[in-house]
């Protein structure tokens, strides 16, 4: 919607002044925080939680809506000298996201890199067999519907196999999209929510780690940018997790 | 009635409408001689309902009469007579019915054709209105005006009469009835008195747009006129926009500055097409404020939506789709009522400020059990603290912010209070 900027014809009909300056953003959606489960030391994620969880949302009152889906990719270069891959970036992930099924995404998260770009680039990767995809995880379960705020539970497993890696979960504020501006009603509904969860003595917790947005150059208003960010520190969160895990092991 | 294919008894004389021309005449005619024959046969059509009408009560008399003991053969005279007479009416007002038809008057079949000379056929509506001329109704606005309209309509015009004919009824609008204010006043407290002197120097729409602006800065306030509010409903969301004034706040309130001098000299001209107010308080919430009539310190309606709706259902009668905005609605219908019943002349004042209360609707825990969110058990929703208490805006002072204006409920935290 462009409005010239200043227009002195829009300040002389309204009192204060409706003059707008012409810019396109991206619009604001309602703003969303990810959270992943935590198992406790010394165990693993299984599918008895993920329904326990699941049973938990819809005692307080979620009701199931559907089904939702996420994908994500860990890319690796593909090099004529080999040698040089260990200096690439690891982390460079793409992902696709269900509420923006015309978009993919890019992050990398150790330069804070953020890109949303087109579904069809994956067709221009796949031609120019610059990266090929290393890794693929899928999130995938049910929405729920909890009057203003929406959440999606789901499992994270491989892409071509039933191991259950993690569980994370999205919590949604519909009538908000700026993050500052809803933080202390998000953190009174995790409150609720541990507390609600707690009752089950699940052998762990969900964590929130809120990345620096700013760092990736996004602003306050929250769009599906700040998930794909999100959802990249879930990864190197569940990576850290994993390999502390195996080093104890070791 | 039902119409039974009997023959009459007797043919009484009925007041035989002129002979129609046949129906190719009329299309042969002229468009204006068109009109005039479907006028008068509209009226011609209202003459027989209303003879159809005298007749059902004559003959129901004359039953009722027939019913009672010991009577002559005269109620049966007198109710074959009516029936007679009934079924006459009945059977022209089919003709004239099936002559409007033809012309076009109950359907809008003539509407197509080209050399009608601008004109149109007289237009039954589907609420009952007859209309002469089909574009005479778009010309008044009123093309297919629902029944609202029309009683909104009828209201305005009441009350522009009532104010010019009888203006001491009025509430205080205008100067004459200054002399009544000190008679309601004597035997309040001093401390309303004063409070409600300050508020009389906000009288006029103007006066209460610069007292927002002084006092709520971070109540953004945008007046609209009624069909200026539709097209910039249905261009929202532009929360992007909102973005970017945020960030250019400092430049535009430095414009504003500048302008404002010669900017009041415009407001009171501008402010009499003023028929929407806009209170946006930018990432929580966008309140619409009817005015009626435009131009006045009237509210009719108010409604609140988040700030990222936009659709032409923004609007002071419309809903937010999100559950806590059409919670704080139906309060504001309330309030809205309340203030208006209270002391009408204030009431925009003391609404606009009870609205600004909001800007803490994310933040503000309930004064009651200190918390932000809560289950409401009636609607098994998790909601903010929706209710904001607006019965003593009138007694507090408007720039005591410790007050109740400052105070928040949950809906079950409200009402376990009262």
């Amino acid at each position: 919607m462009p409005f010239s900027y200043g227009s002195r014809q829009s300040i002389s009909r309204s009192f204060l002044g409706e003059f707008r300056p012409s810019l396109f953003l991206a619009e604001a959606m309602p703003l969303k925080w990810v959270l992943q489960w935590q198992p406790n030391p010394g165990t693993t994620v299984n599918s008895q939680i993920l329904a326990e969880v699941s049973q938990c949302v819809e005692g307080i009152n979620g009701v199931k809506e559907g089904r939702w889906k996420a994908t994500l990719t860990y890319y690796k270069p593909i090099l004529r000298d080999q040698a040089m891959s260990p200096e690439m970036p690891r982390d460079f992930i793409g992902m696709s996201l269900p509420e923006q099924p015309n978009k993919y995404y890019f992050t990398l998260r150790s330069h804070r890199i953020v890109v949303e770009s087109d579904v069809s680039v994956q067709n221009i990767m796949e031609k120019l067999q610059s990266y090929k995809s290393r890794v693929a995880l899928i999130f995938e379960g049910f929405q729920y519907q909890l009057g203003d705020f929406q959440l999606r539970v789901g499992k994270v497993v491989p892409s071509h196999s039933e191991n259950l890696r993690g569980i994370v979960m999205e919590v949604e504020y519909l009538p908000i999209s700026s993050l500052e501006k809803s933080r202390q009603i998000m953190e009174e509904f995790i409150d609720i929510w541990q507390e609600a969860l707690s009752k089950r003595s699940l052998p762990g917790h969900f964590i929130h780690v809120e990345p620096n947005f700013s760092e990736y150059g996004l602003s306050d208003h929250y769009t599906s940018q700040h998930t794909a960010v999100q959802y990249a520190t879930v990864m190197a969160q569940l990576i850290a997790s994993a390999q502390a895990v195996s080093t104890v092991r070791n | 009635m039902q119409q039974q294919p009997t023959a009459q008894v007797a043919s009484p004389p009925n007041p035989a409408p002129p002979t129609p021309p046949p129906a190719s005449e009329s299309r042969s005619e002229a468009p204006p001689k068109q009109v005039a024959l479907a006028m008068d046969r509209l009226s011609q059509a209202a003459r027989l309902i209303a003879d159809v009408r005298l007749g059902a009560d004559r003959i129901l008399e004359a039953l009722f009469v027939a019913a009672q003991p010991h009577q002559s053969t005269k109620p049966l005279q007198s109710f074959n007579k009516e029936d007679a007479s009934m079924r006459q009416h009945l059977q022209d007002l089919r003709a004239v019915g099936k002559l409007l038809e033809e012309s076009g008057v109950l359907n809008e079949s003539l509407r197509s054709r080209s050399n009608s000379w601008g004109l149109h056929m007289p237009l039954v509506c589907p609420d009952g209105a007859v209309v002469a001329y089909a574009w005479k109704r778009q010309l008044a606005g009123q093309a297919g005006a629902s029944a609202v309209d029309r009683t909104r309509l009828a209201l305005k015009a009441f009350t522009d009469q009532k104010r010019r004919f009888f203006p001491h009824l009025d509430d205080g609008l205008n100067g004459q009835s200054l002399e009544a204010e000190p008679k309601r006043h004597c035997g309040s407290r001093v401390s309303i008195a004063i409070q409600e002197d300050d508020r009389n120097n906000y009288k006029t729409l103007s006066d209460v747009l610069i007292y927002m602006e002084k006092e709520m800065p971070n109540v953004k306030v945008f007046t609209h006129g009624r069909l200026d509010w539709l097209k910039r409903a249905s261009s929202l969301p532009s929360s992007a926009n909102e973005n970017l004034i945020e960030a250019s706040k400092e430049h535009s309130f430095h414009s504003l500055n500048r302008l404002r001098p010669s900017s009041v000299g415009t407001v009171s001209v501008n402010t009499d097409k003023v028929a929407v107010i806009e209170l946006l308080v930018p990432s929580v919430f966008r309140a619409i404020i009817s005015l009626h009539p435009a131009g006045s310190v009237d509210p009719d309606a108010v409604a609140f939506f988040s700030p990222d709706e936009g659709g032409s259902y923004v609007h002071a009668r419309g809903h937010s789709v999100h559950h806590v905005f059409r919670h704080i609605t139906d309060h504001a219908a309330m309030a809205l009522q309340y203030l208006v019943g209270v002391k009408a002349e204030t009431a925009l004042l003391s609404l606009l400020h009870w609205i600004s209360s909001y800007q803490t609707l994310f933040t503000k825990v309930c004064s009651k059990c200190g918390r932000l969110l809560s289950m409401d058990t009636r609607s098994a929703l998790l909601l903010p603290p929706v209710h904001r208490p607006y019965m003593d805006t009138l007694v507090s002072s408007m720039k005591d912010q410790s007050t109740n204006l400052s105070q928040a409920y949950h809906l079950g935290c409200y009402t376990e209070r009262t």
